[in-house]
């Protein structure tokens, strides 16, 4: 069988970083955070490397390698694992209206988080993808994503408190992105409260089938934009009758063109010519 | 008459108050609309339970049926076959077409000539008024294009109207103005609906022929004809509003303009790109107190959206506040408005990412179910720049299981290009399972009516095809590939060159003068990577001595259409690479004279 094209891209480290020994490994299931190309980010024991290629979305059932974002590439978005949380966040989010000059990332930070202080002192100067959204998380992961963490995490020869403390740093993500706009804000007009859906972290193959069945319907979930009124919509407000304009009787025809096919065989031409009125009606009507 | 049978066979079927098993014969196909099903839909009890023993007589309602509910049901009993050529073309051998060119050229060619005959009944009706047919049937007697009534009245101003002679209709209307008489608003509001949809021009059409210079020569009329037909779709694209053209001074001459006559001028200019003067009118709307219907609005939704130079945030404040204007008017959305909306986003790959998803759920919410339009439009915005970056999303994979099943029929224009946008994202992603999902959905119900024109058609099943043979076992590929070709769709070089590929990787090489074969029959024999392509996969390892015929054979016929190729082109210059190639087979295959 032919094998799948796997479509990741080879990781391509920041020269200023220090790539730790098991990163590969590590990014396949970790969240992968965004990429530094100016700043020198040190982590001590941080098993997460910055990268700045895109994130693929690969169906190797070996772990998939994800890159880091891309800093300049467009279509990142969040995989709607943490959808669910994305739901709510975004309502607090509207509600809060956070400026991003005045964005705190230590209010928002979890404690406890030894290597998050390193990466604080990042934060300030990391880039990152010019559309990406920052988000604020101030609730926790959905239990079906930490679950899924911590199984990742158990598959990987590392040392447990760290992996799972980096899959806690979908957390930092946000207070990063947060962050790392502040740091951009003169360039960026506010893109604070959109966010890209479907954006895929790079979980192993077995996870991204969990995903998919979580993220059904997940497109009809969520905010909407709240414009119209449902009942007022409904309501059946009886429109005076006009006869139709040009403007409408060119539409329809117009329609008409996009469903038009040439004939699949001669019964339908014969349907298209009874329409016409080229041809008789079957079965025929002698009486009338 | 065997309609007259079958039909009568139902009635006694359903004369027994059985379910509608002939629902089975029509089976995938939409029910006509006036079918009407049986009033009696339980079966009297036999149990006995009439004291008297008499059985209830329970005379089923007649049901009637749509004229064409013979022929569609008779019209689902018939499958594609994949070894004859479509329908559509004459079943000669010499007619049947071998590329994709010649199929179109040959569709053209016979629209064509049904578009010559009309002509032709058309300018000389009095040779056709002969009417044999009984039935009368109205489509096939000569239509009158010249308007009838010649004096200056507003009855004569409606005809032209009617026959859609802009010209003419401006002509009338100044010359009714002119002499004093009043037209009535809503006259002047169709005439204002004529010369805003065609622009100020006059519209093109099939075989009107009248807005060029009286073609009385019919030779050059009938070759016009199918350039017509062609150029019929670029020439819309090409007319701008021009500023105080004639619709604005007939709107300017309006005493009382009333809503109709500001919509109808706002949607015009919008349509003719004319957006900064469309907001102004619609400003002045506004200050008229009048109420400006939804297509209006979506008109409106598109003039702000082409505003250039706008940052994205800017353009969707305006669009969310021309929307709660909707409201503030209590004018209902319809399908148009958000899927407008979304086309408009496109132009804005990830930050309108989430307002479009937004505003889908706004549209479900409101109780306007998505087309296939909609699904596009996102599917563009979501996988606009799959060459740039790696970063995928999953929403398609969402939107499959939405649609899974679905069947659609045109709500929208842009309905048509859903399925290609769709076997695009597959082929990017190289997903073969969601390939056989939009196949699918294809062929579920009617769906396959809004595939497109031939382009499309052609380029859906080009992606599918090279999906398959990335993706997919070789023998299902070759099924594939029989079924597919050439009854549906004629094969690019390159998508031969990725069967040959797939071949190769599967080992099944065996097949390749099969497909020299049928490249040749298409058209491609001249196609120098295809050559290559064969040779080197032919060439590359030693096979048993009764496939190295085989391969020498077909080298041979390479050589021979590399030697005509020569007699074409005054320039010989066979590539290096093919030469040694063909060298090799040949000795392989013992053939060292020609070697």
């Amino acid at each position: 069988m032919f094998s799948r094209v796997s479509v990741f891209l080879p990781l391509r480290p920041l020269s200023r970083l220090p790539l730790s020994s098991g990163s590969s490994e590590v990014s396949a299931a970790a969240i992968v955070l965004p990429a530094a190309p100016h700043g020198t980010v040190r982590t001590k024991n941080i098993q997460r490397y910055f990268g700045t290629n895109s994130v693929v979305y690969s169906k190797k059932d070996e772990q998939s390698v994800p890159a880091g974002e891309s800093s300049r590439e467009t279509s990142e978005s969040q995989d709607g694992v943490k959808e669910n949380t994305k739901k709510d966040l975004l309502d607090i989010i509207k509600d809060m209206k956070v400026e991003l000059s005045t964005v705190n990332v230590q209010t928002t930070k979890p404690p406890n988080r030894r290597p998050l202080k390193s990466l604080e002192a990042t934060i300030g100067r990391l880039r990152r993808a010019t559309e990406d959204t920052p988000m604020k998380r101030n609730e926790p992961l959905s239990p079906e994503l930490v679950a899924a963490a911590s199984a990742v995490a158990d598959s990987l020869p590392f040392d447990k408190k760290t992996t799972k403390s980096i899959f806690s740093f979908s957390n930092i993500i946000s207070d990063m992105k947060v962050a790392r706009s502040a740091a951009r804000v003169s360039a960026r007009p506010m893109h604070q409260f959109q966010f890209d859906e479907g954006f895929d972290n790079s979980f192993d193959q077995e996870e991204t089938a969990n995903l998919r069945k979580s993220l059904r319907k997940n497109i009809f979930k969520g905010k909407r934009l709240n414009i119209f009124d449902i009942k007022a919509v409904t309501e059946e407000v009886p429109e005076t009758e006009t006869s139709p304009s040009l403007w409408d009787v060119e539409f329809a025809k117009q329609l008409a063109t996009v469903s038009e096919q040439p004939f699949q065989n001669g019964f339908e031409e014969m349907i298209q010519w009874t329409k016409e009125g080229k041809l008789w009606e079957f079965p025929i009507n002698n009486e009338a | 008459m065997a309609g007259a049978m079958s039909l009568c066979w139902l009635r006694v079927r359903s004369g027994l108050c059985l379910p509608l098993t002939v629902r089975r014969a029509s089976s995938c196909e939409r029910a006509p609309s006036c079918r009407f099903y049986s009033g009696s839909t339980t079966l009297p009890k036999v149990n006995g339970t009439d004291k008297t023993g008499i059985e209830e007589i329970v005379i089923p309602r007649k049901k009637t049926w749509d004229k064409v509910a013979v022929l569609q049901a008779l019209a689902s009993t018939v499958n594609r076959d994949t070894t004859a050529a479509p329908y559509a073309f004459q079943d000669d051998p010499y007619l049947i077409p071998t590329s994709s060119m010649e199929s179109r050229l040959f569709l053209l060619a016979k629209k064509s000539g049904e578009n010559a005959a009309k002509f032709v009944i058309n300018s000389h009706p009095k040779y056709f008024q002969k009417d044999i047919a009984e039935p009368h049937i109205p489509c096939l007697m000569p239509e009158s294009f010249e308007p009838q009534i010649e004096d200056v009245s507003e009855a004569a101003l409606k005809e032209r109207i009617k026959l859609k002679k802009v010209k003419a209709s401006v002509d009338m209307f100044d010359q009714l103005s002119q002499a004093g008489t009043t037209v009535s608003l809503e006259t002047t509001n169709s005439l204002l609906d004529l010369l805003c949809y065609c622009g100020d021009q006059e519209p093109p059409a099939d075989y009107q022929f009248q807005q060029t210079e009286q073609s009385e020569e019919l030779e050059e009329a009938t070759e016009e004809n199918s350039k017509k037909s062609r150029t019929k779709a670029g020439h819309q694209f090409r007319v701008t509003w021009r500023a105080n053209n004639n619709a604005e001074r007939i709107f300017a001459l309006i005493p009382e303009k009333n809503a109709h006559s500001y919509c109808t001028m706002i949607r015009g200019m919008v349509k003719h790109r004319a957006h900064v003067q469309a907001l102004n009118l619609y400003t002045e709307l506004l200050n008229s107190r009048l109420r400006a219907d939804v297509y209006t609005f979506n008109a409106l939704i598109e003039a702000k959206a082409s505003m250039r130079n706008e940052k994205f945030e800017v353009k969707w404040n305006n669009i969310l506040e021309l929307l709660k204007e909707m409201v503030a008017q209590k004018v209902k959305p319809n399908l148009q408005t958000f899927n407008t909306i979304l086309k408009c986003l496109r132009r804005f790959s990830v930050p309108a990412r989430l307002p479009a998803l937004q505003t889908l759920r706004e549209m479900k919410a409101v109780g306007i179910e998505p087309s296939l339009a909609t699904y596009h439009h996102i599917i563009q915005l979501f996988y606009q720049h799959e060459g740039l970056s790696k970063a995928s999303s999953l929403i398609i994979y969402d939107i499959m299981n939405e649609l899974v099943g679905k069947k659609f029929s045109p709500r929208d224009p842009d309905d048509g290009i859903f399925f290609q946008s769709a076997m695009k994202v597959c082929s990017s992603l190289r997903d073969l399972e969601l390939a056989y999902q939009v196949h699918g959905l294809l062929n579920t119900g009617d769906n396959r009516k809004l595939l497109g024109p031939d382009y499309q058609r052609n380029f859906y099943y080009s992606k599918f095809f090279s999906v398959l043979c990335l993706m997919e076992q070789i023998d299902v590929t070759l099924k594939w590939y029989k079924d597919l070709i050439p009854s549906v769709f004629f094969p690019h070089s390159q998508t031969l060159i990725d069967l040959l590929r797939a071949l190769d990787v599967a080992n099944r090489l065996e097949v390749i003068p099969q497909i020299w074969k049928d490249s040749k029959e298409y058209g491609h024999t001249f196609r120098s990577e295809l050559r290559e392509e064969i040779l080197m996969l032919m060439a590359r390892d030693k096979h048993p001595p009764e496939l190295q015929v085989a391969f020498a054979d077909c080298a041979a016929d390479i050589k021979c259409t590399y030697e005509s190729q020569d007699d074409r082109h005054t320039a010989p210059d066979w590539p290096a690479n093919p030469l040694s190639c063909i060298a090799v087979l040949f000795l392989r295959a013992g053939r060292t004279q020609e070697a």
